[in-house]
C-alpha cells in the first residue's frame, strides 16, 4: 500500500504549506486573502472527495491509503497515516465546515492574513489528527490544534477574550499532559522496543491496573475536549468570546476530536478498561444531558446558551460510546457529524445576528423577526434540527443512541430503564431552552430605541452558508445510510473485539 | 385495482412540493414568489384534491371489502437493526385520510380569502400544506417509528402555525407552550416505543400485537406483563398530549392564538385526532390489558366533564369552541376505552366536520367583526362585543346554527347518531360514567347554545360601546348566568330595562381591566381607531362556499353510520368499512329499534333541556320577559338564592380561571424548572467554574509572592540562604547535642 501515491500526506500538509505563502502575497486589500483562502479550502475539499471516491473502498473495514515513512528511528516514530470508515466522516466534515467558516469570516478585516493562515493551520492539524495511525503523531497533531485556536481567540475575540483564551489554553494543555503521559506509557510498555503503531498496539494486552491508568489519562484529555462534565467550563467562555467563524470550527470540529479519540484510542486499544469504565461513561453522559440543558436555560448570553446546548448534545455521543453496541456506536458517530453541522450553523447564525443587533443578552432582545425574516427562518430551522426534529440528522442520531442503550447486553434492566428515562427527560428540556431562545430573540414586538434602527437581513453569502449546512442536515435525516454506510463495517470490527476475547 | 394500492405512497407526498417551492421561493426570490401567490394557493388546493381522489378511491375499495395492504421499503440497514418505511392502507387509515383531505381542501379554499390581506399569505399556505402532508403521512404509516416521525412533524407544524402571528407576545408563548406540552407527550410515546421494542423486537403493528398478547396471556410472569402495561400507558401519554386530554390539555385553548382556519383544520379536525388515531391503531394492544382500557376511559370521562365545565364561561368565541373540542375528544377517548371502536371513529368523523364548520363559521364572524372592533383577538373574538349578528351575517348564522345543533346532538344532524351510540355503549360499561356522559351532553347543549345566542341573538353590543362612550368604553361585564351589560347602564333606555334582569342573575360581574389591556401591545390595534363601517358584513363567497359544503357534510355524514334494515344482514356503511370481508356476527349490531328510540329520546331530551336553559338565560330580551315570571318563582326565596349565588360564583370562577390547572402548572412546573435552572447555574458558575478560577487566582498570588521574594536581589537570596542554614544548624544542634 505504501507504494501508492501519498494522497493523505498531501491532504494533511497542503493547507498549511500553501497557506503559509499567504504572507508573501502582495498586500492589495483583504479581497485577495479571502479568495486565496477560499480557493485553498475548496481545492482541499475537492481533493479529499476525489481521493475518497476513487481510492477508498467503502466495504473494506481495514485501514486504507496507508503511508509509512520513518521519521525518528530511535523510538519507532513514523509518519504513519491511514484512514478507515471511522475517520472518513470527520475528515469530510472538517473540509466542509472549514470551507464554510472561511466564507463566514469575510467580515474579519483586522490582520486578516494571520487570521486566514491560522484557520488553514487548523485545517491541517485537524485532518492530521483524524488520519494519523501513530500514537505520537496523533499527539503532535492534537497539540498543533491548540496554538491557532489560542491565537484566534485572543486576537479576534470579544471583550473578555484574554480570560477565555487563557482558560482555554490552560484547560487543554492540562489535558494534553495526561494525554502525553498515557501516550508514552503505552508506547514504552512493550517488551523490548517502543511501539507507537496503532495496529501493533491494538493487539497488545496490558495488566488491568496499567490499562485503567492509561485509559484514565486518555479520558481526561478527551473529556476536556469533548467536553465531559465537570471539565466543560472552558467551552461556554470560549464560545461566548470567539469570533463566530472560530466558533464554527470549535463547535463543528474541535469538540468532535475528543469523541473521535475516545472511540479511536480508548475503545479500540483499551477494550478491557473501556468495558469497565463504560457504565460510568453512560452515567456521566446522562447527567451531562440534563445538567447542561438546565444550565443552558439559565444563560442570558445567547452564545453561551448555544454553547451549553452543545455540551448537552455531546452527552448523547458519550452514551453511545459507552453503550458498546453497534447501534449506539453508530449513533455516536452520527451524532458527531450531525452536531458538527448543527452546532456550527447555530453559532454562525447567533454570531451574525448578535453583530447586527449589537446585543448579546437574550432578555434585551426581542422582535427582530420583522426586519430579519430570512435569519429568523434559518434560525428556526436549525433550532428545530437541534431539538431533534425527525427528518433532520439529530433525530436519527439520538434515536440510534436510544436503541443502542436499549439493546445493550451490558446493562441490567433497571439501570437501562432509568438511563433511558433520564435521557428522555433531556428531550423535554431541549425544546424549552431552544424555543425560549427563539421566542426571546425573534417573537414579540419591540420598538428599538437605536436612532438608525435598520437591520439588514442576511445577505446572499450568509444565506449560502446556512443553506449549505442545512442540506446535509436534511440529507442525513432523510437517508442516514449515507453516513452509516461509511462507518458500519468499521464499527462492527471494533465491537468484534468486545465479544470475542 | 391493485395498482391504486401501489401508488398510495404518493398521498402524503402530494402536498409537499408546494411547501418546498414556496419555502425556497420565499428565501431566494421573495418578490417574484409573492407576485404569483394566488397560483400557489391554487396549486396547493389542486394537489390536495388529487390526494383526496386517491384516498376516496382507496376508501371505496376498502368498503367493497378489499384487504389490508402494506408496502415496505428499507430505510436504514444495520446488521442488527433494520428500519423499514412503508405505508399501510386499512380501513382506519382510509377513513382518516379522506377526513383530512376533505376538511383540508375546504380550509384551504376558505383561507384563501381569510388570509388574503395578511402579509404571511404564502407562509401560511406553505405551513398548511406541510401539515397536511405530515398528517397524511401519519395516518398511512406502517410502523411505530414512522408514526413517531410524523407525530413530531405534525407537532412542529402546529408550533409554527400557532406562532404564525409572531409579533403577538401571547402567540409567542402559546406556541412554545403547545410544543413543550406536546413534547411531554412525545417523551411518553418514545419511551413506550422503545419499551415495546425491547419486549418484542419489532415496530410492526401486527408483530407487536401478537407478541404482546402472547406475553400477557401465556406467560404468567408478573414482571413482564407489568412492564408491558407500563409501556402501553406511556404510549397513551403521547395520545393524551396530542388529543388534549386531561392532564395535558392546557395547550389547546392557548393554541387558538393561531389564525382561525388553523384552528378549524389542526386544532379541531385533524391533528388533535392524531391521538385518537394512535389509540385506535393500537387498540388490539391496549385491549389485551384491561388496566389500560380502564385508564383510557377514566381519562376520557374526566376530559369530557372538565372540557364542558371550562367551556361554560369563556368570553372568547374560539376558546369556548376549543374547550368544546376537548370535551368531544374526551367522548371519543371514552368510547375507545369502553371498547366501542366503531362509535369512536364515527364520532371522530362527525365531530371533525361539525367542529370544522363551527370554527370556520367563527372565523367568518371574526372576519366580519374585525373592521368594527379592531384586529386584536381580545376584541374581535370577544363574544361580549358581538350579539345580534343574525341580521348582518345570515348565511354564516344558519351554518353556525346547524353546526351548534349537531354538536348538541339534535337529530338528524351528524353528531346525534354518533354521540347517541357512545352514550348507549357507556350505559353498558358503567352507569357512573354514563351518568356523567349524559350530564355532559346537557352541558354541551348549554354552552354551545350559549355561544350561539351570545353571538347571534339580541343586539349588536359594539354600538353600546359607542353610545355610552366615555373614556372607559370597554367597561363591560358579562356573567355566566346573565346578560352582559355596560357599566354605564342608565344612559340607555333599553339598558335600564335590562338592568332589572341583571340584578337577578349577575351578581358576579367581570370587569375587563382597561389599563391592563392597554399595556399589552398589539401590532394592529388601537382604541381610537376610526371605524370605517358600523355594521358587520357577510363574508365573501369564497369563505361561504366551504361553510356550505361542510353543512352538507354535517347534514349527511351521519347517514353512513345509521343502521339500515335490509333483510337479514343489517349493517351500515361504516361497519362495512371498518370490518372488511369478515362475517359480521349479526348479534353484535342487530338493532333493536325500540331500544334505540328510547335511548335517543332520552339523550335528545337532555340536549333540549340544555338548550332551553341556555335560551332562558341568554336568549334575547323580548323572549326573556316572557319567561321572567317563571324564573322569578324559580329563583326567589331568600337563603336558597344565596346558596345558588355561591354555586354560580364557584362555577364561574372555576370556568373562567380554566379550572386553576394552568395556574397550578405555572406554579409547580414552570417555577420548578426555573428553580432547577438557577440551582444548576449557580452550581456551574460558583462551584465548578469557581474551583477553576480559584486555582487560577491562587496560582496568580503564588506567582506574585514568589516574584516579590525572588526579586533578583543577591542580598535577599543570601539572607534567605543564611536564615535557612542557621535554622538547620539550630535543629541539628537540638537533636544531636
Amino acid at each position: 500500500m505504501t507504494s501508492h501515491f501519498p494522497w493523505l500526506t498531501i491532504l494533511v500538509v497542503l493547507p498549511i504549506f500553501i497557506g503559509s505563502s499567504i504572507f508573501f502575497l502582495p498586500h492589495r486589500g483583504n479581497k485577495t486573502f479571502r479568495w486565496y483562502t477560499i480557493c485553498i479550502c475548496l481545492l482541499e475539499l475537492l481533493l479529499t472527495t476525489y481521493v475518497f471516491c476513487y481510492h477508498f473502498q467503502l466495504d473494506d473495514p481495514l485501514i486504507q491509503l496507508e503511508e509509512d515513512f520513518k521519521w525518528i528511528d530511535i523510538f519507532d516514530f513514523h509518519w504513519r497515516l491511514g484512514i478507515d470508515g471511522l475517520s472518513v466522516g470527520p475528515i469530510l466534515l472538517t473540509g466542509f465546515i472549514t470551507t464554510l467558516a472561511t466564507l463566514a469570516a469575510w467580515p474579519v478585516t483586522r490582520n486578516s492574513r494571520l487570521f486566514y493562515f491560522l484557520m488553514l493551520a487548523m485545517y491541517s492539524g485537524q485532518i492530521g489528527s483524524f488520519s494519523s495511525r501513530d500514537l505520537l503523531l496523533f499527539f503532535m497533531m492534537w497539540e498543533l490544534e491548540l496554538i491557532p485556536v489560542y491565537l484566534l481567540l485572543s486576537m479576534w475575540g470579544g471583550k473578555k477574550r484574554l480570560y477565555s483564551a487563557t482558560k482555554f489554553i490552560l484547560y487543554t494543555a492540562g489535558g494534553s499532559i495526561f494525554l502525553l503521559i498515557a501516550v508514552l506509557g503505552m508506547g514504552l510498555y512493550g517488551p523490548n522496543e517502543p511501539t507507537l503503531n496503532f495496529e501493533k498496539l491494538a493487539n497488545q494486552s496490558y495488566p488491568v491496573a496499567l490499562e485503567i491508568i492509561l485509559y484514565f489519562g486518555f479520558l481526561i484529555a478527551y473529556a476536556v475536549k469533548s467536553p465531559i462534565i465537570p471539565l466543560h467550563t472552558w467551552l461556554p467562555d470560549t464560545h461566548g468570546e470567539a469570533h463566530y467563524s472560530t466558533c464554527m470550527l470549535l463547535a463543528g470540529i474541535l469538540l468532535k476530536m475528543g469523541a473521535y479519540g475516545l472511540i479511536r484510542i480508548n475503545m479500540e486499544l483499551l477494550p478491557h478498561a473501556h468495558s469497565i469504565f463504560s457504565p460510568w461513561l453512560v452515567i456521566v453522559g446522562t447527567i451531562q444531558i440534563i445538567y447542561a440543558a438546565s444550565t443552558s436555560l439559565g444563560q442570558r448570553n445567547l452564545k453561551k446558551r448555544i454553547a451549553y446546548s452543545s455540551v448537552s448534545h455531546m452527552g448523547f455521543t458519550i452514551i453511545g460510546i459507552g453503550s458498546i453496541t453497534g447501534m449506539g456506536l453508530n449513533g455516536a458517530i452520527l451524532q458527531i457529524l450531525s452536531h458538527g453541522f448543527i452546532g456550527a450553523a447555530l453559532f454562525f447564525l447567533a454570531g451574525t445576528s448578535c453583530d447586527r443587533i449589537r446585543l448579546v443578552y437574550l432578555d434585551k432582545m426581542g422582535g427582530v423577526s420583522i426586519p430579519m425574516p430570512k435569519l429568523f427562518t434559518m434560525f428556526s430551522s436549525f433550532s428545530m434540527a437541534s431539538l431533534a426534529l425527525p427528518g433532520m440528522s439529530g433525530f436519527v442520531a439520538e434515536l440510534l443512541v436510544f436503541f443502542g442503550i436499549i439493546t445493550s447486553q451490558k446493562y441490567l434492566l433497571m439501570p437501562k430503564i432509568l438511563i433511558t428515562f433520564v435521557m428522555a427527560i433531556g428531550m423535554i428540556l431541549t425544546p424549552i431552552y431552544l424555543l425560549s431562545m427563539l421566542r426571546q430573540m425573534f417573537y414579540g414586538y419591540k420598538l428599538f430605541n437605536v436612532p438608525n434602527s435598520h437591520f439588514a437581513d442576511s445577505g446572499p453569502r450568509e444565506l449560502f452558508v446556512s443553506i449549505c449546512i442545512f442540506l446535509p442536515v436534511i440529507g442525513i435525516g432523510i437517508y442516514p445510510d449515507f453516513v452509516l454506510s461509511l462507518s458500519i463495517d468499521r464499527v462492527q470490527a471494533i465491537l468484534f473485539n468486545y465479544f470475542h476475547r | 385495482m391493485e395498482h391504486t394500492y401501489q401508488y398510495a405512497w404518493i398521498i402524503p407526498f402530494l402536498p409537499l412540493p408546494v411547501t418546498m417551492s414556496i419555502g425556497l421561493g420565499l428565501l431566494l426570490i421573495p418578490t417574484a414568489t409573492k407576485n404569483i401567490r394566488r397560483i400557489w394557493a391554487f396549486t396547493s388546493v389542486l394537489l390536495l384534491s388529487i390526494a383526496m381522489g386517491f384516498s376516496a378511491n382507496l376508501s371505496i375499495q376498502q368498503i367493497n371489502g378489499s384487504s389490508i395492504h402494506q408496502y415496505l421499503w428499507s430505510w436504514t440497514i444495520n446488521n442488527d437493526f433494520s428500519l423499514e418505511f412503508g405505508y399501510l392502507i386499512d380501513p382506519l387509515s382510509s377513513i382518516m385520510s379522506i377526513l383530512i383531505t376533505t376538511v383540508g381542501i375546504m380550509v384551504l379554499i376558505y383561507s384563501d380569502n381569510y388570509m388574503s390581506h395578511d402579509q404571511g399569505y404564502l407562509r401560511f399556505f406553505a405551513y398548511m400544506s406541510f401539515s397536511n402532508a405530515s398528517m397524511l403521512g401519519l395516518v398511512t404509516s406502517s410502523n411505530l417509528i414512522q408514526i413517531y416521525i410524523f407525530w413530531e412533524l405534525v407537532g412542529m407544524c402546529s408550533y409554527l402555525l400557532i406562532g404564525f402571528w409572531f409579533t403577538r407576545p401571547t402567540a409567542a408563548s402559546a406556541c412554545q407552550k403547545a410544543f413543550v406540552t406536546n413534547r411531554v407527550g412525545d417523551f411518553g410515546l418514545l419511551l413506550g416505543i422503545l419499551g415495546l421494542y425491547w419486549i418484542t423486537g419489532s415496530f410492526e403493528f401486527r408483530d407487536l400485537f401478537e407478541i404482546t398478547n402472547n406475553l400477557i396471556h401465556n406467560n404468567n410472569n408478573g414482571f413482564s406483563s407489568l412492564f408491558a402495561t407500563l409501556c402501553a400507558s406511556l404510549l397513551f401519554v403521547g395520545a393524551v398530549a396530542k388529543s388534549a386530554q386531561f392532564p395535558l390539555h392546557v395547550w389547546l385553548p392557548d393554541a387558538m392564538e393561531g389564525p382561525t382556519p388553523i384552528s378549524a383544520l389542526i386544532h379541531a379536525a385533524t391533528m388533535v385526532a392524531a391521538g385518537i388515531f394512535l389509540v385506535a391503531r393500537l387498540l388490539p394492544l391496549f385491549i389485551s390489558i384491561p388496566y389500560i382500557m380502564n385508564f383510557i376511559s377514566l381519562i376520557g370521562i374526566i376530559t369530557v366533564l372538565l372540557g364542558a365545565t371550562l367551556a361554560l364561561a369563556q368570553r372568547d368565541i374560539k376558546r369556548s369552541l376549543a374547550y368544546s373540542t376537548m370535551s368531544q375528544l374526551g367522548y371519543i377517548m371514552l368510547a375507545l376505552g369502553i371498547g366501542s371502536y366503531r362509535a369512536a371513529l364515527f364520532h371522530l368523523i362527525t365531530h371533525a366536520y361539525s367542529k370544522a364548520l363551527l370554527f370556520l363559521g367563527s372565523g367568518s364572524i371574526i372576519h366580519s367583526m374585525e373592521p368594527i372592533v379592531g384586529y386584536s383577538p381580545d376584541k374581535s373574538q370577544n363574544m361580549v362585543l358581538m350579539g345580534g349578528l343574525r341580521r348582518y351575517v345570515p348565511i354564516t348564522r344558519t351554518t353556525f346554527l346547524l353546526g351548534t345543533l349537531s354538536i348538541c346532538g339534535i337529530p338528524p344532524l351528524a353528531c346525534f347518531w354518533s354521540k347517541d351510540e357512545i352514550l348507549n355503549d357507556s350505559w353498558l360499561y358503567s352507569p357512573i360514567f354514563a351518568i356523567i356522559a349524559c350530564f355532559t351532553a346537557g352541558l354541551t347543549a348549554f354552552y354551545m347554545f350559549r355561544v350561539y345566542l351570545l353571538t347571534f341573538d339580541g343586539h349588536l353590543r359594539v354600538h353600546f360601546q359607542n353610545y355610552s362612550s366615555t373614556k372607559n368604553s370597554s367597561f363591560y361585564s358579562i356573567s355566566l348566568w346573565g346578560k352582559e351589560v355596560p357599566k354605564a347602564v342608565n344612559r340607555n333606555l333599553l339598558l335600564s330595562k335590562m338592568n332589572n334582569t341583571v340584578f337577578f342573575f349577575s351578581k358576579d360581574t367581570y370587569k375587563i381591566d382597561n389599563n391592563l389591556k392597554k399595556k399589552v401591545r398589539y401590532f394592529n390595534t388601537s382604541f381610537d381607531k376610526k371605524y370605517t363601517s358600523i355594521y358587520p358584513h357577510e363574508s365573501d363567497n369564497t369563505m361561504l362556499f366551504p361553510l356550505l359544503v361542510l353543512v352538507l357534510f354535517t347534514l349527511f355524514v351521519g347517514s353512513i353510520g345509521i343502521h339500515s334494515d335490509q333483510g337479514v344482514i343489517d349493517f351500515d356503511i361504516l361497519s362495512k368499512w371498518l370490518i372488511p370481508s369478515t362475517n359480521l356476527p349479526n348479534s353484535s349490531y342487530s338493532v333493536d329499534w325500540y331500544e334505540f328510540f328510547t335511548n335517543a329520546i332520552f339523550s335528545v331530551s337532555i340536549a333540549i333541556f340544555g338548550l332551553f336553559i341556555a335560551y332562558i338565560l341568554y336568549g334575547s330580551v323580548y323572549s326573556f320577559f316572557q319567561n321572567l315570571d317563571f324564573i322569578n318563582s324559580f329563583v326567589k326565596g331568600g337563603p336558597k338564592r344565596i346558596f345558588l349565588d355561591q354555586i354560580k360564583k364557584g362555577i364561574y370562577n372555576w370556568s373562567y380561571n380554566r379550572g386553576y390547572i394552568d395556574f397550578f402548572y405555572t406554579r409547580v412546573f414552570t417555577t420548578g424548572i426555573r428553580g432547577l435552572t438557577e440551582l444548576t447555574q449557580f452550581f456551574d458558575r460558583n462551584l465548578i467554574d469557581g474551583i477553576i478560577n480559584g486555582v487560577g487566582v491562587a496560582s496568580f498570588f503564588m506567582g506574585e509572592g514568589i516574584k516579590s521574594i525572588g526579586g533578583g536581589r543577591i542580598s535577599s537570596y543570601l539572607f534567605l540562604y543564611l536564615f535557612y542554614a542557621s535554622i538547620f544548624l539550630f535543629i541539628f544542634n537540638l537533636i544531636f547535642l
